[in-house]
Parts: structure tokens; C-alpha cells; sequence
């Protein structure tokens, strides 16, 4: 009994647990003898779209489409987030030029911005990595600059009298400091992208998983949307997890860690 | 020679304005070389200020501080402080921590090596070199925050109630080896605290602070011999003095 209680409290157990239930309760309601399949498929019928769209090579197109813009937008986000957020929370001057500008940007969901980036640079590849870059750039700065901010004083101090020059206190101090908040905000931009991607996609693209979920909806494959909205799920989780092993990694030193 | 002369030194917090509070006035002061001299006062008495201010950490509105001639401003290798907060830095080792200084000045990694293993071994954490420092504890880490300013091989030592927040046992501990230490360095320390009888074990000299703001009101020279012992603490020589600086101190 013990043993069985022991590994009830176990994450991986809770967790596996909980997806099943969703599934399992999934599979009670589209077994029901009135349930219409066209609006709610069974699993049998997700995993034969599954099927169908491996074989065809179709899926894998999609996802590649979608990763790359995924790691582009998030790459270059998230780069010049750390650049410029850095400069922005440990330099005054600095921060009072861009701080409005930020301030401003930052409730505009980047969503908005899609009409004016077609009009200038048309439904292009460009246009759709541009948007995640935005997305990632706005969500992971604002932790940047946090995690400057948030650097304790005594730390700062403690450097400054053993002789370290301002450059110095901010490359052995402030950065490593903030790497809790640089990292969390690198989480989030990830999210930010996948949302940012599909939104991009749904509205102008011709390949990518946001593009087979429109193909879905135009032609009433329900069983596809929602095979590629579990595809999308798995993928965001598989990179969630990867970005906590990387901080767990990187924040050894940390009692907060998980 | 580290000699740190305080002279004519008045600050006033938010100087020109209405609400400007003046927390030091007129402080004159003489450390001598390898000299090792306590400050108290209640809170509130500037003493902090004071240490920060030969630290280099901020600037006094009037008057001036020099260490052997120079005039103090901004902070320096020379001046290095333990903080009464846990300055311990998180994300190194403690053998990383002990070696910050030298690391900043680019030093070998034969010579890094070797400071680190005399310094961890001289604030006895042999064996702990590689622990990150949430695995020490609080008094561990008091002993890696000084040897670590130790091993950056300042001429003076400020030290801002570095052993506030330790238990008596811990404390009293901390005191003789911190005594043992200065012997062997004998370097010039400026400690503050407003534990008296911690002022009189170390010191040569205790500073008595009067607040708001804040002022010299009486220096005692301590002539208990070196080394000092903890039997010494309830000598009649030692209470006598404890007694005397206490009905100084407003309470």
C-alpha cells in the first residue's frame, strides 16, 4: 500500500495519469451513440489523419516550415532581447531612451502588427519570422531588464570594493545574477512564438502547421485540426521541457531550482 | 603602511534641501597602521555611513578621508569591505568566490590555485571548495565573504557588523579566528558593531559613537593583552570596560 502511495505522489506518474484521463474522458464522450464525429472525431480517427498526413510527407513539411520560423523568430528575438535589455537595466541613459519606447510597445499584441507587415513586405517568409521576432523580442526584454534591475545592491557593492570596474561588476555580477530572470523570459518567448506562429500561419501562409489547421477547417477535416493541435501541443511541450533542463543546468547554484 | 585619517568629516543626507538630515558631524579620526579598531553606537549613530564612506561607496558632503595621504574616492582594492548582509556571490563555488578578486586582475591559474587553497584553508573551509554556497551555512558563508576580501589583499579591512546575524556560539567563534587571522596579516581593520563586548574582545581601540547626528563621543584604548582569549571576556579589566562604554551608549 505504501509503495502504491509512493508512487502516486510521483510527478511522472500524477502526470501520465492526468493526460489519460483527458483522453480516457475524450474517448467516453465520442463513443456516445449520439455524438457526430464531424465535430468531435474519435482517436482512431486523429491517428488515421496522423497516419495519412506521415505517409504523404505533408505533416513533416509543415513542421519543418513551422520550426524553422519558430527558431528563427525565437533566435533572433530573444538575441536582441538580451542585447538590448542588458544595456537598458544596467545603464541609466540607456534605459531612459528606449524605457517609453518599451513601455508603449509592449500591450500592442504583436498579432496587430500583421496587416502593416503585409502591406510592407507581403505574405513573404520574411513577414511571418518577423512577427515571432516581435513577439519573442517584447515578452523576453521586459525580463531582461527585470533581472538587471532586480541585481542586489550588496552584490554590486561587494565587487565594486575588491576593485572591479563597472564593466566588469555587470559581466561577473549583474549577468550571472539575472540569469533566473533571463531565462524565465527566454520561457516565455518560446510560448509567445508557438501562439505568434500559428496566428501567422492561420492568416497568411502556404505551408506550416497553422496552414493545415486552416486546410482542416475549409474542408471540414476535423479529424486534422485535431491531430495538428495535438502536434503543436507535444512540440511546445518537448521544447518546454528541453528549456528547463537547460536552467536546471545553468542554475545549479540556485536554491529555487526544481 | 595603511593609515586611514578621517578629518573635519560632516554628512548631510539631501545637503541644500528642506528636508536635509545631518548624520555625521565633525569626525576626526586616526587609524593606525595594523591597527585594529571597533566602532559603536546605537542605530542610527552614522557608523554604517562612516564605514561605507571610507569603503568609497559614497562621497561625504564636507571633510574628507585619506588613506596614506591619498584622499579616498571611489572604491578600491585597496579598502575591502565585509558587508553585514550575506555578500557571498550564489553562482560560484566557494573556491571561485575566495579567488573574485585576483580572477578580476587576471592573475595565473597557478597563482589562483594557490590563493584559493591558502585562503579556504586560513577560514578553515578545507574540504568545501567546491560546494556552491546555499549548501553552506550562515557562518560558513561569513567565512567565505572574508576570505575572500582577505585573499584580494587589501591594505585596510572594513567590516560592517559582519557577525550580526550569527548565534552567540557561532560568533564568539568567529571573533578569535578573525583575531588570529589579523595577527598573522596585519592588516588595518575598521570593524562596526554595536555589540560592545565583540568591540572590546577585538579591538585595540573602541570607538563610542553618539547619534543624531551622529559624533566621537569617547575613543577607548583597550590594553588587554594579545592574543586575546575567551576567558579574557570575564575578566574584571574586561567588565570594568564593557561597563564604563556601556553607560555611554544611549539605550
Amino acid at each position: 500500500m505504501t509503495g502504491f502511495r509512493e508512487m502516486l505522489k510521483g510527478r511522472l506518474v500524477l502526470g501520465v495519469l492526468s493526460v489519460a484521463t483527458v483522453f480516457l474522458f475524450y474517448i467516453i464522450v465520442t463513443n456516445q451513440p449520439d455524438n457526430n464525429p464531424a465535430l468531435l472525431p474519435p482517436l482512431t480517427d486523429i491517428f488515421k489523419s496522423f497516419i495519412t498526413n506521415v505517409t504523404s510527407g505533408s505533416l513533416f513539411t509543415a513542421l519543418g516550415a513551422s520550426l524553422f520560423r519558430i527558431f528563427m523568430g525565437f533566435f533572433i528575438g530573444t538575441t536582441l532581447a538580451l542585447a538590448l535589455g542588458c544595456l537598458i537595466g544596467w545603464y541609466k541613459p540607456i534605459e531612459y531612451i528606449f524605457d517609453p519606447l518599451i513601455e508603449a510597445l509592449r500591450p500592442i499584441p504583436p498579432l496587430a502588427y500583421i496587416p502593416i507587415i503585409i502591406i510592407w513586405f507581403g505574405i513573404e517568409e520574411f513577414s511571418r519570422v518577423l512577427i515571432i521576432t516581435i513577439a519573442c523580442f517584447m515578452v523576453c526584454v521586459v525580463n531582461v531588464v527585470a533581472g538587471m534591475k532586480n541585481v542586489p545592491q550588496v552584490y554590486v557593492d561587494a565587487a565594486s570594493t575588491m576593485g572591479a570596474k563597472r564593466f566588469q561588476i555587470f559581466r561577473t555580477v549583474a549577468i550571472p545574477a539575472a540569469t533566473p530572470f533571463i531565462i524565465t523570459g527566454y520561457r516565455i518567448a518560446l510560448a509567445a512564438a508557438w501562439t505568434t506562429l500559428v496566428a501567422s500561419e492561420l492568416l497568411a501562409a502556404q505551408n506550416g502547421l497553422g496552414f493545415l489547421l486552416q486546410e482542416g477547417r475549409r474542408y471540414f477535416l476535423t479529424d486534422q485540426v485535431m491531430m495538428i493541435i495535438v502536434i503543436i501541443g507535444t512540440c511546445a511541450f518537448i521544447m518546454d521541457r528541453i528549456f528547463r533542463m537547460i536552467q536546471a543546468r545553468l542554475m545549479r547554484w540556485s536554491e529555487a531550482r526544481e | 603602511m595603511s593609515e586611514i585619517v578621517v578629518d573635519k568629516l560632516t554628512h548631510t543626507f539631501g545637503k541644500g534641501s528642506p528636508g536635509a538630515l545631518t548624520v555625521l558631524e565633525d569626525i576626526d579620526l586616526t587609524f593606525e597602521s595594523g591597527s585594529f579598531s571597533s566602532i559603536v553606537g546605537t542605530s542610527g549613530c552614522g557608523k554604517s555611513t562612516l564605514l561605507k564612506m571610507m569603503a568609497g561607496l559614497f562621497e561625504p558632503s564636507d571633510g574628507q578621508m585619506t588613506l596614506d595621504g591619498d584622499v579616498i574616492k571611489g572604491t578600491s582594492q585597496r579598502r575591502g569591505m565585509v558587508f553585514q548582509q550575506d555578500a557571498v556571490f550564489p553562482w560560484m563555488t566557494v573556491a571561485k568566490n575566495i579567488s573574485y578578486g585576483p580572477r578580476l586582475r587576471g592573475v595565473s591559474r597557478e597563482e589562483r590555485t594557490a590563493i584559493e587553497k591558502k585562503w579556504v584553508e586560513m577560514v578553515g573551509l578545507k574540504g568545501f571548495e567546491d560546494r556552491w554556497p546555499r549548501e553552506l551555512s550562515g557562518g560558513m558563508r561569513k567565512r567565505v565573504d572574508i576570505g575572500r576580501v582577505y585573499a584580494n589583499d587589501p591594505d585596510v579591512l572594513l567590516m560592517d557588523e559582519p557577525f550580526g546575524a550569527l548565534d552567540a556560539q557561532t560568533k564568539e567563534r568567529m571573533q578569535a579566528d578573525l583575531l588570529q587571522t589579523w595577527r598573522q596579516t596585519q592588516k588595518t581593520v575598521v570593524f562596526v558593531t554595536h555589540d560592545l563586548e565583540e568591540a572590546i574582545f577585538l579591538s585595540d581601540k573602541v570607538i563610542v559613537m553618539s547619534a543624531r547626528p551622529g559624533r566621537i563621543r569617547h575613543i577607548e584604548e583597550v590594553s588587554l593583552p594579545r592574543p586575546r582569549t575567551d576567558e579574557m571576556r570575564l575578566t574584571d579589566e574586561f567588565i570594568q570596560i564593557k561597563r564604563k562604554l556601556w553607560g555611554m551608549l544611549e539605550h
